[in-house]
């Protein structure tokens, strides 16, 4: 019995001990800090993107406080969120944009529509890749998933060679732009009750040289372009959507129908 | 003092916490990915263990064998590690912003680390005293920052190798671990027992 007493007692009093070294000790080396960035942080969307250029969601947070600006704000947050930190910190915010964009890989040939005449033997990436060719296009997707690695909210897939971003998770950070080593990833507005559309080739050569490559690639046929209001427009050999004449979806189907290739898609 | 060089030599090479005992390896595999973190790991390692082995022997000492509570060890040596390491913290929190910037998240991480409790526990039941014991800890860090250096940098070369699909991750470290302890073994000659 003795021993039950003496061994509650001691690890009790140690413990005891212990705890009231780190109360005193805490409150002695106590850090102040500003208690806005822990305000600001709690209102920041979390998904430490890193698209704000700082540390995740609590650099952005100490960033904007010990600064007093908002930099180029928090992207998935979205211009209200933008406002309201910036009246914590007392500054005027400046604009970020006020439609929700998402990122689109410009390249929709699947499996089987690029043509690959090499057998690759090599690092799985597609910054390698990219270096060594493994596909007859050099302009187009090289699908080893370099995007799908670098998203921070996992909006981004391969299915059968072709690369798929959910519209939902897409927080438009950046991120998947940076990683493509084509440059193939664009931020598309998506329209007000119509949602995004987008071309997807980057092909710039002329028709024969990309029909030698792809069966999905946009050969500058032009018959987009010619529907009643078209948006689109003929540049470097390839077709592109012109955002300030996209009011009415009709026009924009239009030309996805009409097109021979099928390179223009409609995001879901 | 040759007892101290010996028992450093042999924490470091022939007993490694990692390799030998196989002691600490969740944070070992979870840092070992790159190079500046697993030092980060690696220094957090070393002071924690110094420390908690020196004031492990004291309280065991002059507290547990007083009262003839040896068999307390287990439970104070866990408490005495997690208030160090609490301390460790604010303490570098304090004094040294860029150091805690640098090693903040790992310091938490380290009182999970079964390596430390090892260490205690391990000179505890070799009968170190007090100078052998802290140099043990000592070492015990040294020893597990040389492999989980060695490790990190075998990783980042992995980075550019074609593993298999079924061992990406945790499964090819794990095998590399196996590898690494097998050629640790060459140093059980180095001493004779």
């Amino acid at each position: 019995m003795r021993e039950i007493i003496l061994a509650c007692l001691t690890l009790g009093i140690t413990g005891f001990g212990f705890a009231l070294i780190l109360a005193f000790l805490s409150r002695k080396l106590k850090v102040e800090e500003d208690p806005r960035i822990t305000q600001i942080f709690n209102m920041l969307p979390s998904a430490n993107c890193g698209a704000c250029g700082f540390a995740g969601c609590r650099g952005f947070a100490q960033a904007v406080v010990s600064e007093g600006k908002i930099f180029s704000g928090c992207i998935p947050g979205g211009q209200e969120l933008n406002e309201k930190i910036a009246q914590i910190v007392g500054v005027k915010s400046e604009a970020v944009t006020k439609t929700k964009t998402i990122a689109v890989c410009r390249c929709g040939a699947q499996s089987g529509e690029k043509k690959e005449s090499a057998e690759y033997e090599g690092p799985l990436t597609c910054k390698a890749t990219h270096i060594i060719g493994s596909l007859d296009c050099i302009y187009g997707c090289l699908s080893y998933g370099d995007c799908v690695k670098a998203c921070p909210t996992g909006a981004i897939s391969l299915k059968n060679k072709r690369i798929y971003v959910d519209t939902k998770k897409c927080i438009a950070c950046g991120k998947c732009i940076v990683a493509c080593p084509r440059k193939l990833f664009e931020l598309v507005p998506v329209l007000e009750s119509i949602g995004a559309y987008a071309v997807c080739c980057n092909n710039t050569e002329k028709l024969t040289n990309v029909k030698k490559v792809c069966s999905r690639g946009c050969i500058t046929c032009g018959i987009c372009t010619k529907v009643n209001d078209s948006p689109y427009y003929l540049k470097n050999n390839l077709s592109r959507i012109d955002f300030t004449k996209t009011k009415e979806e009709t026009p924009l189907r239009n030309g996805k129908e009409k097109c021979p290739t099928k390179c223009i898609f409609k995001l879901e | 003092m040759s007892s101290l060089f010996a028992i450093f030599i042999s924490a470091i090479l022939i007993n490694n916490f990692v390799l030998y005992y196989f002691l600490g390896i969740c944070p070992f595999l979870g840092v070992s990915a790159k190079a500046e973190s697993a030092f980060g790991m690696g220094v957090a390692v070393i002071f924690v263990m110094t420390i908690a082995n020196t004031v492990s022997w004291l309280i065991y000492e002059f507290i547990l064998i007083k009262f003839g509570l040896e068999f307390l060890q287990y439970l104070v040596f866990i408490l005495v590690i997690a208030a160090l390491v609490q301390i460790v913290e604010m303490f570098i929190r304090k004094f040294s912003p860029p150091l805690y910037k640098a090693l903040g998240i790992f310091l938490p991480l380290i009182t999970t680390n079964c390596a430390i409790l090892g260490a205690a526990l391990f000179m505890i039941s070799k009968k170190y005293n007090f100078l052998e014991s802290v140099f043990y800890g000592f070492a015990g860090g040294v020893g597990f920052t040389l492999v989980i250096l060695i490790m990190a940098g075998i990783r980042e070369e992995l980075e550019y190798s074609d593993v298999p699909v079924v061992f990406k991750g945790a499964a090819i470290t794990l095998v590399i671990t196996g590898i690494l302890a097998l050629i640790f073994m060459g140093f059980g000659g180095l001493m004779s027992a």
